[in-house]
């Protein structure tokens, strides 16, 4: 990419002192090369800024229960960022050069209303560098009783990082909804342009799909180490890893839906017409390819769990429910993947009789779908409670009426979820909209009250035997590989629907996109697009893992953070 | 013979997004274009071929048909069908054209009872209809069930002046560093494009439009387009295709073009003659 500037520099030369709004990036247009670099770009940034999220967690668990295993795993998550550090930055400098010289005239109309906001960037950026490598050099040199200096380290790179990421995601959401400037586009109130209506929701969006990203990825890591490992104690200690790697990824998986809910909201308030086109126009086919990806997120996850209560004696009495589980999923997943408001040919309209199908379409409305992804993630919360209680039998006198309370909630929950969505077909939109809040409600209330219940009735309960880690079918380990890599492309899917929404605008209504490469460009170049920029970004996380490997030959014997054992040895699953 | 564990692993990877894109490729592909600007400012044109603008714009760069049906009721915009005899009586003292045009201009003037107060401004951005377009689509909605009077002279004189990028950001005068007057002789001479264009006193051709005021409703990036590629820019409507030259691109000099441009940049009507007051 770089030597094929080389060709243009004479060029580039010649335009110095004149004010021009574009230039050509060389074999690759400008927009291909923004677009390559700022995913790649955002993946990392997204890996790095996530993984910390869930090792303090998992750190601080360690630090109170001084278990030293959570310790050694909270170091090994933190170990994968190291060295996606510097290619996160060396990535955004280049992304900047890019932006600064094939788009001129955009970047100097946003760093005109941004430019504070770089100095505050730049500041965070320093400071959350400084404090992850002191997180990740200093710990052994902060364990004992400066335990507590350590992880207030590791709290601090989380608040640094949030804080980048929100400075960061106000550029971005700006160009989508601006605010904050008057009718000829001049700053009026730079607060203003940061709270733009999209912000605060890609806020809450980004930080829980990081989280995912990050979990997924370290599981990805993990189930590589599984799958290369030489002995069952290596195979035992990346299994529980690639485990909780999943576990996290999973549970922040699980509230993301209703975090796109709040940002499609958010976009709908800020211009109908933004929202229409987002979902019923000629984007409308990339969100059944998203319910492809999100479905077969859903099932993978479920099957790895499956998978996982096999190493667990005492699992047999819940596996006669997997089949009703699966069908529930299947069922879930074809109703979410059902098209409605599809662009669709002449031909297809006749014979359907209409733009949707006079059955099938019933299904591809809000409702139906709001309906289909509520049922889909009880089902997978229901999955995780048979996993989590697979191995323990439990002592309290009030088991019994506790089982009833969980069992009533989920039907409970399953009822309202179902009522709003048939009763959803018979109000206006702006009434139906508001029965998404009760859906999600119910759900989340329901994970609330059913883990509220389940924590202290299975405290101290009796074990049917020790989880055999290590012992999993290595076909689980490809799920992990296969959802780290689906949640990859989703990531580009959405980074592509997420410009793709200003249509031909750099920034929407704003200043328009006056550049030969104006527009937005079909799915099928997208998703070429979005897979080669996977595989590139996989071909560097591989590179990563690698040195990751590296560093522990021969080291991990003298290294205080030597592996603990954890085959069979570990009784609680979570 | 068992693979290595990354060659396993990267198989498998690229074997998923393998599906993935081939999925993607096989639904139906649409791109998404900016929408060309339309220009009838030389007024030659029938009420026909304005109603047929306005329809390409109710469906295309309107984005009327978003929210609005003809003949079918929606929950978000009134049914538009019968509304050219509607207007007149939505509001005392509006006739009927008055009435459409302040729904487009104004929309949050007069909201039909038990519809949401969400139809932004048709010219400002990110709509941005130019006066032209404005002009063309209320006479499209005047021929749903009522008569087509409206005028150019009807459409207010702001109507638009967000032009196609709104604000400042976008309609930063273009400092070209061409000749004006140059452009001027190259307009009168080698370039003959006063043999169909009109400019004021200057030039008689009527095979193409009038740029008298071109600057004014037009975009620079329009203008230049134009001269390089008139095919890809569209045609105006009344006026024949595929007439205007598709060679300038190679007969003129970049200085040449470059002064010409300058020079239509300048052509903002007002005053009789052309000006050279836009040499930047």
């Amino acid at each position: 990419m770089v030597l094929a500037l080389f060709p243009v520099a004479p060029t580039l030369a010649q335009e110095a002192g004149k004010e021009v709004a574009y230039r050509a990036f060389p074999l690759l247009g400008s927009k291909l090369a923004v677009w390559v670099i700022a995913q790649i770009h955002l993946n990392f940034a997204a890996f790095i800024l996530g993984v910390p999220v869930f090792s303090v967690i998992i750190e601080i668990v360690g630090w109170r229960t001084k278990d030293p295993k959570y310790d050694w795993l909270a170091h090994e998550f933190v170990k994968l960022i190291i060295s996606a550090f510097s290619i996160t930055a060396l990535l955004g400098g280049l992304l900047l050069f890019i932006l600064v010289g094939f788009y001129p005239k955009l970047w100097s109309y946003m760093s005109g209303i941004f430019f504070p906001t770089f100095w505050m960037y730049g500041i965070l950026f320093f400071l959350e560098t400084f404090t992850v490598y002191l997180w990740y050099y200093g710990w052994e040199w902060l364990s004992g009783p400066k335990k507590w200096i350590h992880v207030s380290l590791g709290v601090l790179s989380n608040l640094f990082g949030t804080a980048i990421l929100f400075v960061a995601n106000a550029w971005v959401t700006f160009m989508v909804s601006p605010k904050g400037i008057d009718e000829a586009g001049n700053l009026q109130s730079l607060w203003q342009a940061i709270d733009n209506p999209t912000w605060m929701p890609i806020n809450v969006h980004r930080l829980l799909a990081n989280v995912v990203f990050g979990g997924i990825i370290a599981a990805a890591y993990a189930a590589y180490r599984f799958l290369s490992a030489t002995t069952e104690e290596e195979r035992a200690r990346y299994d529980w890893m690639g485990y909780m790697g999943n576990f996290v990824a999973i549970s922040a998986f699980l509230v993301l839906p209703f975090a796109g809910y709040y940002l499609g909201r958010e976009i709908y308030a800020f211009n109908q017409t933004m929202g229409i086109t987002m979902m019923g126009g000629f984007l409308s086919w990339l969100w059944i390819i998203q319910a492809i990806l999100i479905g077969i997120l859903f099932i993978c996850s479920n099957y790895y769990l499956w998978l996982g209560m096999e190493r667990i004696p005492g699992s047999e009495r819940y596996r006669r429910y997997i089949p009703y589980l699966l069908m529930v999923l299947a069922f879930g997943f074809m109703v979410w993947a059902t098209p409605r408001s599809m662009v669709v040919t002449l031909a297809e309209s006749r014979a359907m009789g209409g733009t949707y199908h006079p059955i099938l379409g019933f299904l591809g409305v809000m409702s139906a779908k709001n309906t289909a992804v509520n049922i889909l993630i009880l089902t997978t919360f229901l999955s995780f409670l048979l996993y989590r209680r697979a191995n323990r039998l439990s002592t309290k006198s009030w088991a019994g009426t506790g089982m009833t309370v969980q069992w009533a909630t989920f039907g409970i929950a399953a009822s309202i979820v179902i009522f709003f969505g048939v009763y959803g077909y018979f109000v206006d939109s702006i009434v139906r909209i508001g029965f998404s809040v009760y859906q999600v409600l119910a759900v989340l209330g329901t994970i609330v009250l059913v883990m509220a219940i389940d924590i202290p009735m299975f405290r101290g309960a009796k074990s049917t035997g020790t989880i055999r880690w290590g012992k999993i079918a290595p076909r689980s380990q490809y799920v992990l590989i296969l959802l780290a890599v689906t949640f990859t492309w989703l990531m580009g899917l959405m980074g592509f629907a997420r410009a793709a929404i200003r249509q031909y605008w750099h920034i929407f209504g704003v200043m328009q996109d006056t550049s030969p490469e104006a527009g937005a460009p079909a799915l099928g170049y997208a998703a070429n697009v979005i897979s080669g920029v996977t595989i590139v970004f996989w071909l560097l996380v591989m590179f990563i893992f690698w040195l990751a490997s590296l560093g522990d030959r021969g080291k991990a014997r003298a290294h205080e953070h030597a592996a603990p054992v954890v085959a069979g040895g570990v009784g609680d699953p979570e | 013979m068992r693979l290595p564990v990354v060659v396993r692993i990267s198989v498998l990877g690229l074997a998923a997004m393998g599906v993935y894109t081939y999925y993607a490729n096989s639904i139906p592909q649409i791109q998404l274009k900016p929408p060309q600007q339309l220009s009838l400012e030389s007024g030659k044109v029938t009420n026909e071929q304005l109603v047929k603008a306005g329809e390409g714009i109710f469906h295309g760069k309107g984005t009327c048909e978003v929210c609005h049906r003809i003949g079918q009721p929606g929950s978000r915009a009134p049914d538009l069908a019968g509304v050219g005899a509607r207007a007149a009586k939505r509001k005392t003292g509006l006739s009927g054209k008055a009435y459409i045009m302040e729904a487009l201009l104004d929309p949050g003037a007069y909201v039909v009872e038990g519809f949401p107060n969400i139809m932004p401004k048709a010219d400002k951005p990110p709509i941005g209809l130019n006066r032209s377009e404005v002009w063309a689509i209320t006479a499209f909605l005047e021929s749903l069930g009522g008569t087509v009077d409206v005028t150019l002279d009807d459409i207010p004189k702001t109507a638009g002046s967000g032009g196609a990028g709104g604000g400042s950001a976008q309609v930063v005068e273009l400092k070209l560093p061409g000749d004006a007057q140059a452009g001027q002789a190259v307009f009168m001479g080698k370039g003959g494009c006063f043999a169909c264009h009109k400019v004021g006193p200057a030039g008689t051709g009527t095979v193409g439009p009038d740029l008298s005021q071109i600057a004014k409703i037009q975009t620079p990036e329009y203008i230049m387009g134009k001269v390089l590629d008139p095919a890809a820019m569209g045609t105006v409507a009344g006026f024949p295709p595929h007439v205007m030259p598709q060679t300038f691109g190679q007969t003129l000099t970049a200085k040449e073009y470059v002064d010409l441009v300058s020079f239509l940049l300048t052509l903002k009507g007002g005053s009789a003659a052309p000006t050279t007051q836009g040499k930047k």
